[in-house]
């Protein structure tokens, strides 16, 4: 019996303790951009409501003007923690087909299709951004990175003409021009607009974009895990048991 | 006693009308309950009852997503994105069916190697081991369109590289080609009859996955009866001791690292336009594609991956039945790393590197079943006690 409780709770309590620790420690908001930008990319962390919200600000204020978000209804916004009425009002701001865009609406696309796009920007098809976080290795980290890798080019290295400087962009020529500065937007949470402020809100925001069900997907998988612990000690008691008697 | 068996017989027919016309819970426990098994009965026996579950599992989940599915290009992959987000649990289903392709695949590559380490392709259990290969044959091809159905960016080229490679076959693999892909080139219909042969070959792989039980237990030898016990409930704690294990490492998969099995480039939607840098095919088919990948040309490709196959297929006369050595159980172990050193080549962009060891791995793959096999299962049986597989 001893044994079985061994069996049962110790990795329970290991379960329990893992998640102690992987919790991220609740950081003030000021501090996002340098030291903890993205608590939902630890094992058990979870989106930051109010960074998704200055990171939704930032996308419509700044890259909603030639990025499309086609996957996403403005409905979806209710998971970042406005109500209705805030959804129905933000969806209100935007212009569809000549009528205001409603919480059913997709987010509205900037180019009717991918030739005007690409007639705009000299053939560079600004992409969709929908599950741009999940289809870039690093996720969150390389949009950060990108948004905040613009420098001057080396001496030596030719950016051709249309292009900029980029240290985290492969091959470091991009045509994308630097998209954000301090003071862009404004923070209703009084949070300090820098531009590295920005890039974490907007790469936090770009995360949820592609991967919505990040935060439901953890909560059931914790506890299906502990759930499972819990039955693998049980199904090797009844084992146990069963084959004692031949 | 006239009125015990009229009782008996009302009891018979009253307890279970339905019984006494489909009699499945006799059948049940016959086949399931009291199905004698070893008394040394190992988890490694229970793999195939994981298989059976993960095969429902991907059954239930595909149906769902099947019903959300837009088979065109340029659609699907949106279809897909919304099943995720506008379903109740679409994400959920989704994972499930995408973990639960990797987890069958684990599964079978375990089940071909204990196979292998038992020497249970040995009479009478060819024909189980033949069928067992023909299942996994079947799944590898599902489980490839099942990724170029995903409409990503490596899904769509990995296709049209398989329909570029189909249309250079010659006679009837050309024509065989041809015919599965509905000609030489990608067009709007593609997508159409991939999804219909995704189904329809997985309902294929139910019916040889029968055919293999059947065949499985036919050629298990006969028990004494103080060596056997019955399957319930020796056997069904057993099994469900590893149904939650196995369940635990799935469900920490789907839940915690549930973008492991695909490439990154494969969540941007395909177009004809951009190529991704490089086209890795899922890790289940990376052995193959590292095997296939050291003949130049389709034909070439094609060809030496049946004949990896065909070594498998020819086990049952490759092995001589002698006595196996500790040396062939270390052979065994090589065997095993070399495929995952085929399966890390193929799933890595091909570079000098990768070519070389590609075709060493492959050249051993080849050699430990063409020449090893042989020599070291050929020690007379004499001394041993014989041990049924």
């Amino acid at each position: 019996m001893k044994r079985f409780f061994a069996l049962v709770f110790a990795p329970l309590a290991l379960a329990a303790l893992l998640g102690a620790t992987a919790v991220p420690p609740a950081h003030a908001e000021e501090s996002a951009a340098s030291q903890n930008p993205f608590p939902e990319q630890q094992t058990f962390g979870s989106f930051d409501k109010s960074q998704l919200q200055r990171g939704f600000l930032v996308y419509q204020t700044v890259c909603a003007s030639c990025h499309s978000l086609n996957a996403l209804h403005y409905r979806d916004l209710a998971a970042l923690g406005l109500d209705a009425d805030q959804v129905a009002a933000l969806a209100a701001h935007v212009t569809i087909n000549d009528r205001a865009a409603t919480p059913d609406d997709r987010f509205r696309n900037p180019f009717p299709n991918p030739a005007k796009a690409e007639a705009a920007f000299g053939g560079a098809i600004p992409p969709d951004l929908s599950t741009i976080a999940n289809a870039r290795p690093g996720g969150p980290r390389y949009i950060f990175a990108l948004l905040t890798g613009y420098q001057q080019a080396p001496s030596g290295f030719t950016v051709v003409a249309g292009h900029y400087f980029n240290l985290a962009y492969p091959g470091n020529r991009i045509a994308m021009p630097p998209p954000l500065k301090d003071n862009q937007v404004s923070y209703a949470d009084g949070t300090k607009a820098s531009a590295a402020q920005e890039a974490a809100d907007v790469s936090a925001f770009l995360d949820w974009a592609a991967n919505p069900d990040l935060d439901a997907r953890k909560q059931i998988g914790l506890r299906a895990v502990l759930f499972l612990v819990f039955l693998g000690g049980l199904a090797v008691a009844t084992k146990r048991r069963t084959w004692t008697d031949i | 006693m006239s009125t015990e068996t009229t009782n008996a017989a009302a009891a018979t027919a009253g307890q279970s009308w339905l019984e006494s016309r489909l009699p499945l819970c006799a059948a049940l426990r016959t086949l399931l309950a009291q199905h004698p098994i070893p008394r040394d009965y190992s988890y490694g026996a229970t793999l195939g009852a994981l298989s059976a579950f993960t095969l429902l599992l991907l059954v239930l989940s595909g149906f769902v997503l099947a019903l959300g599915y837009v088979p065109s290009e340029g659609r699907a992959f949106a279809s897909i994105q919304e099943t995720i987000r506008a379903v109740n649990y679409g994400w959920l289903i989704h994972l499930i069916h995408r973990t639960g392709t990797t987890a069958l695949f684990a599964l079978f590559y375990l089940r071909l190697f204990r196979q292998l380490r038992r020497g249970g392709y040995t009479a009478p259990g060819e024909l189980a081991w033949f069928l067992l290969l023909a299942q996994f044959a079947l799944l590898l091809v599902v489980g490839w369109i099942g990724f170029t159905l995903a409409d990503g960016a490596v899904s769509y080229w990995s296709l049209n590289n398989a329909l570029a490679g189909a249309a250079q076959l010659p006679g009837a693999f050309g024509a065989l080609g041809a015919w599965f892909f509905g000609g030489a080139a990608a067009n709007p219909g593609t997508l159409a009859r991939m999804a219909i042969f995704h189904y329809a070959l997985a309902l294929a792989v139910i019916g040889v996955a029968s055919l293999h039980f059947a065949a499985r237990r036919a050629a298990a030898p006969a028990l004494a009866p103080h060596a056997a016990v019955p399957f319930h409930p020796y056997g069904t704690t057993k099994t469900f001791v590893a149904l939650v294990g196995f369940a635990l490492i799935f469900a920490v998969l789907l839940f915690f690292h549930p973008h492991l099995d695909q490439s990154a480039e494969n969540f941007i939607a395909a177009t004809r336009l951009s190529v991704p840098v490089t086209v890795l095919p899922p890790w289940y088919v990376a052995p193959f594609a590292a095997i296939g990948a050291t003949l130049p040309g389709a034909f070439g490709s094609v060809a030496i991956v049946i004949a990896a196959f065909a070594v498998l297929v020819a086990l049952p006369w490759l092995d001589r039945k002698g006595v196996r050595g500790g040396l062939y159980g270390f052979v065994l172990g090589l065997l095993a790393l070399d495929v995952i050193g085929l399966g890390i080549v193929g799933g890595t962009p091909p570079s000098a590197a990768t070519t070389i060891l590609g075709d060493l791995f492959t050249l051993w793959y080849f050699f430990h079943f063409l020449v090893l096999t042989p020599l070291l299962t050929g020690r007379p049986r004499a001394l041993a006690p014989a041990k049924a597989a």
